[in-house]
């Protein structure tokens, strides 16, 4: 897989985040609806991430972008995973939490600096395991 | 004595062509060139994408908060800058296939025009004897005439530039072809910001209060739905196009003759 293809399945995995974000969104404003203010962070970090993939899919685009490290398998791992989860958060906390982390993901990656990686990668890693544990 | 020239410059031309007949006509392949070359205007609809792709950030910005504004702003600048690049891909692109097209016949029409003028300088000589049968044969032997001696070397011109700009045009093509989906991407999430917003807050607008703000809203909304799904077919199209013109290029170069041998030296 060449880079430019790397990048590209990378964005596009935060594009597929950023949707499911956004199912769990509309979810929270059904009847009883969460606050405005609660809807508006959260679709402000649903922006976010789209902003992060727009900004790789500019990087893939201009065939410019520089390798990140082997990391990259890992976080596309991750992100197919952190998907799924938000699919099946039940809370709009956990959602909260969780967003908050894969958006700390998506700007370490569209920051294309790999040291800045690894600890948002490793919280992800934490919550997906502890929420592996709880009942579906 | 100058119906004897006439006709000198008519046997002249008849023995030209008996000599150089073999190579008068237009061969299969420069007709696929020319088809090819046709398909030039075609790439008008990847310019049109790219430029719609650099104007990416003007139509997001009435939809986004400060902080994703800022974001924003600054890939703009990139994006911007990356754009003048992907422009001139296809200008390169365009060039070659010109270039094809005039080798594959263009030139033939300013030939053609000499002809012509030609032929009308012999009708402007009533008295020679000469008549229309006789000036319509005379311009068709020059016209094959001219044909026959610039063809073989316009054919090992097409056939030089097909061979050498080869692996170049299949990188240019195949860049384009990522770019225009890489777009399509960019802006199936710039859809979802627009119309994303509006989703989100539309319902909590207060209907007797907010009554205006709710339609206002809500045509607006109608309109980008529109507007992104009418990108969505143009993107396909424009793909499409660039498909078309990848396969046509290939099969040329699937017919292009071996190239020959170089010379051996004593």
């Amino acid at each position: 897989m060449s880079t430019a293809d790397d990048i590209e399945t990378l964005a596009s995995q935060l594009s597929d985040c950023a949707h499911a974000l956004h199912r769990r969104i509309l979810q929270a404003m059904r009847p009883p609806a969460a606050p405005q203010a609660q809807i508006q962070a959260l679709f402000g970090r649903e922006v976010a991430l789209r902003t992060c993939a727009n900004g790789l899919y500019l990087d893939a685009a201009r065939l410019a972008a520089s390798g990140l490290d082997p990391a990259r398998q890992q976080v596309l791992a991750v992100t197919v995973r952190a998907q799924q989860a938000l699919e099946r958060i039940q809370h709009i906390k956990d959602v909260f939490d969780f967003s908050a982390e894969l958006l700390a993901l998506g700007a370490a990656i569209a920051s294309g600096k790999p040291e800045h990686l690894l600890r948002p990668l490793e919280n992800l890693k934490h919550q997906l395991a502890t929420l592996g544990h709880a009942p579906p | 004595m100058r119906q004897c020239s006439s006709a000198a410059l008519l046997c002249c031309a008849s023995s030209c062509i008996v000599l150089l007949g073999g190579c008068a006509s237009s061969t299969p392949q420069t007709a696929a060139v020319r088809d090819f070359a046709s398909l030039a205007p075609k790439l008008q609809s990847y310019h049109e994408l790219t430029e719609r792709y650099r104007y990416t950030y003007q139509r997001e910005q009435p939809f986004l908060d400060a902080a994703a504004d800022a974001a924003e702003r600054q890939q703009d600048q990139q994006r911007q800058q990356a754009c003048d690049d992907f422009v001139k891909l296809q200008s390169g692109l365009l060039a070659y296939m010109q270039a094809l097209g005039q080798l594959a016949g263009d030139k033939q029409y300013d030939m053609e025009d000499q002809v012509k003028a030609l032929a009308s300088g012999i009708r402007a000589w009533p008295e020679q004897g000469l008549d229309d049968r006789h000036v319509n044969a005379f311009a068709g032997l020059s016209r094959l005439l001219a044909r026959s001696v610039t063809a073989p070397a316009q054919q090992a011109a097409l056939q030089h530039l097909l061979r050498d700009a080869a692996p170049a045009v299949q990188q240019l093509l195949d860049a384009m072809q990522n770019l225009l989906r890489l777009y399509q991407r960019s802006s199936e999430n710039e859809q979802a910001i627009v119309l994303g917003m509006l989703e989100t807050e539309l319902p909590y607008a207060d209907p007797q209060r907010q009554r205006l703000l709710r339609a206002l809203a809500g045509v607006l909304q109608q309109e980008k739905r529109k507007e992104y799904h009418l990108f969505g077919l143009r993107s396909t199209l424009a793909r499409q196009h660039l498909e078309t013109i990848a396969e046509r290029h290939q099969a040329l170069l699937a017919q292009l003759p071996a190239a020959p041998a170089p010379q051996e030296r004593p």
